[in-house]
């Protein structure tokens, strides 16, 4: 079963452990820290997937300061290096595992089932345990306002993007993105580069290269961790954007702006959850409504216009009056995705395998 | 610029990684020593010119300390393998590990920050000739590394110095009766190797991806290994080899740009397929593989 973790129930949960702690209910362990491990998949930079989930950690420390020991293992490949590293960490007697990556869904649950006692937050899997809470942002959410400032600067019609691996929640992004520029200009293609690689900059910058030469004029950098695809297309003068958190410094004239995430409230309302013993495993399913998702960095060339209704756009998002899969949408295919009048849910939104009618590139099967 | 264009432009800066690091394990191999190490060494020439270029010490300064970095790397190699007469695989993948964790240390402060890359050089009259002039415009490394494939052919084909290596590696012991100094010259090969394999690692951070990212050599040094042997220790198809695999890399990226329908794990796994069968059908010719191969490679020499 999905439930939403809402902003709303996440302050609810914030609010109640603060009133614990301030009646003295329930002692913080006092003499022991609790022990907050993180691993990921590649190495933490300046920038990307690990920085923003490292950042996401700060205002834990900052708030509980001595009394929890946050540590990041990054770099740790998916399987059963994972599966050994994570159970060492919590064997070592920490108890609270932030999962960092799809693949270390099935080794990460069972670390929760075995040992109840310690909380596992899991990156953008759908397996649910009491005190196991799948994590994923609403990336599209920000994709679809990047996709009409794509589709206003575009000169050519055809967007393009470098994806990592055709999972849901890469598929969402692309299709979002191509609603959004859709919604400016109803003719725009986007073509994209599956590159099959969480992790390989070379190949990401032929990729950005392939595309161009393709004649794409606006790239979409979606889940590369370094800066490859975004200094490539700098170099190439043509605006591009990427996702977690801001690479304007790689490429001062022409980004486009970056759909950043913020983790701090998440884990800080988990964390609260966990010290005053009420943590429950629930799908988090976190966007622009609950601060989560948040479009900065916005290239000032965008017509003023544009950012206009972008602006409306981002406040109806927010306030969950619009949505970006608000049917009729049509599948690539020219069959019917979502009929007119509906809105597709959350569980069909993150098991999307289809893309919308104007991605041109077949979606690998 | 199509996508035919693209592939044709691109395909010698794509194999240039390949291609250094595969002709410097020729010649390590060629002298009867497998290296098997060159992924890691690749690394620590790839942060060691990242680290030099980011510092503002410009590109050819990078290039060397990375040369030497990775030679220095190797020579370690040697004296456990050589010296030591360990064996010659587990030392080797003990020291490419070795290379991966040094580059990793050594980069952490400098996790994905980028650095300016090379201008292309273009032939003149031959960068503007259609379709293949992009073949004509390729940064001045690339320019180096064509001269090297060329200078170890001849090397190899033509030079006592060449004819010496082959011999320490066909059979050392008739090279020591001749009074040839069997151990110096493989030292000298791995070493030679070593800086080649630091050159492309340094390639790949430095002009071609010029960002540096912990493993970002991303498997490049195994590639290397295994052209070696599918261009059956010749540099002429070690050179086909690395373009072919260049250029299908590009291909199978380029086909997913325009459209095509073809699955994005096939067209991904493209390279390896052709080339493994390629190396199939090479090594499916055994005069061939015997005329080339070298007779005690990985095996130790004691006098």
């Amino acid at each position: 079963m999905l439930t939403n973790l809402t902003r709303r129930t996440l302050m609810k949960g914030a609010a109640a452990s603060g009133l614990v702690a301030a009646a003295g209910g329930r002692a913080l362990a006092a003499d022991e820290p609790l022990g907050i491990v993180l691993v990921v998949p590649s190495p933490v930079g300046d920038v990307g997937w690990g920085r923003a989930l490292a950042d996401g950690l700060e205002p834990v420390k900052a708030a509980y300061g001595d009394k929890v020991k946050v540590t990041i293992i990054e770099n740790i490949q998916e399987g059963p290096d994972a599966d050994r590293i994570m159970n060492k960490v919590v064997a070592d007697g920490n108890k609270f595992l932030i999962a960092g990556s799809f693949g270390y869904q099935n080794g990460a649950l069972q670390i929760a089932r075995r040992n109840p006692d310690v909380t596992v937050l899991h990156a953008s899997g759908f397996q649910v345990a009491p005190n196991f809470s799948p994590f994923a942002a609403q990336y599209f959410q920000g994709t679809y306002l990047m996709g009409m400032a794509a589709a206003a600067l575009s000169k050519t019609g055809k967007l393009g993007s470098v994806s990592a691996f055709a999972i849901p929640e890469l598929i969402t992004s692309i299709n979002a993105f191509t609603l959004g520029a859709q919604a400016v200009k109803p003719d725009v293609e986007v073509s994209v580069v599956w590159v099959n690689s969480w992790f390989d900059p070379a190949k990401e910058q032929e990729a950005a290269k392939a595309l161009l030469a393709q004649k794409c004029d606006v790239i979409f950098s979606n889940a590369q961790d370094t800066p490859s695809v975004v200094s490539a297309c700098e170099e190439a003068g043509v605006p591009a954007f990427n996702l977690n958190s801001s690479m304007k410094k790689y490429a001062p004239e022409t980004y486009l702006g970056c759909v950043a995430t913020d983790w701090s409230p998440f884990f800080k309302a988990s964390v609260d959850a966990h010290l005053a013993g009420k943590f429950k495993g629930a799908n988090a399913f976190l966007g622009v409504g609950d601060k989560v998702v948040e479009v900065v960095d916005w290239n000032p060339g965008i017509p003023a216009e544009t950012m206009n209704r972008i602006k409306e756009v981002e406040a109806k998002i927010a306030g969950g009056s619009f949505s970006p899969f608000a049917g009729p949408v049509a599948k690539a295919d020219g069959s019917e995705g979502v009929p007119a009048g509906k809105t597709m849910t959350d569980a069909e939104i993150v098991a999307m395998d289809w893309h919308v009618k104007g991605v041109t590139t077949p979606l690998p099967k | 610029m199509n996508a035919v264009e693209f592939i044709i432009a691109g395909m010698l800066a794509a194999a240039t990684p390949f291609l250094l690091a595969a002709l410097g394990e020729l010649v390590a191999e060629r002298a009867g020593v497998l290296n098997l190490g060159v992924e890691g060494l690749m690394a620590l020439g790839a942060v060691i010119a990242f680290i030099i270029v980011y510092q503002g010490g410009g590109h050819l300064l990078g290039f060397l300390a990375a040369g030497l970095a990775s030679a220095a790397l190797s020579l370690v190699f040697a004296v456990i393998a050589l010296g030591f007469r360990a064996n010659q695989v587990a030392v080797g993948l003990a020291i490419g590990i070795l290379g991966q964790g040094l580059s990793a240390l050594f980069g952490k402060s400098y996790e994905s920050l980028t650095v300016k890359g090379l201008p292309k050089l273009s032939l003149p009259g031959l960068s503007d000739i259609p379709v293949i002039g992009g073949l004509f415009a390729q940064d001045v490394v690339v320019w180096l590394s064509l001269a090297a494939t060329v200078a170890i052919w001849a090397m190899f084909a033509y030079t006592k110095t060449g004819l010496v290596v082959r011999a320490v590696g066909e059979n050392p012991k008739a090279a020591r009766a001749l009074g040839y100094p069997v151990i110096a010259v493989r030292f000298a090969a791995v070493a030679f190797g070593g800086a080649l394999a630091g050159f492309a690692g340094a390639y790949a951070s430095v002009v071609y991806t010029p960002l540096w990212a912990d493993g970002m050599i991303a498997g490049r040094g195994w590639i290397a290994i295994a052209l070696v042997v599918f261009g059956t220790w010749l540099a002429s198809r070690i050179f086909l080899g690395a373009c072919l695999f260049g250029a299908v890399s590009l291909a199978s990226l380029a086909a997913q740009a325009t459209g095509l329908d073809v699955s994005s794990q096939l067209l991904s796994s493209l390279p390896y397929l052709v080339t493994v069968i390629v190396l199939g059908i090479i090594s499916s010719n055994r005069r061939l593989l015997k005329l080339n191969g070298v007779a005690s490679l990985g095996e130790p020499f004691e006098r």
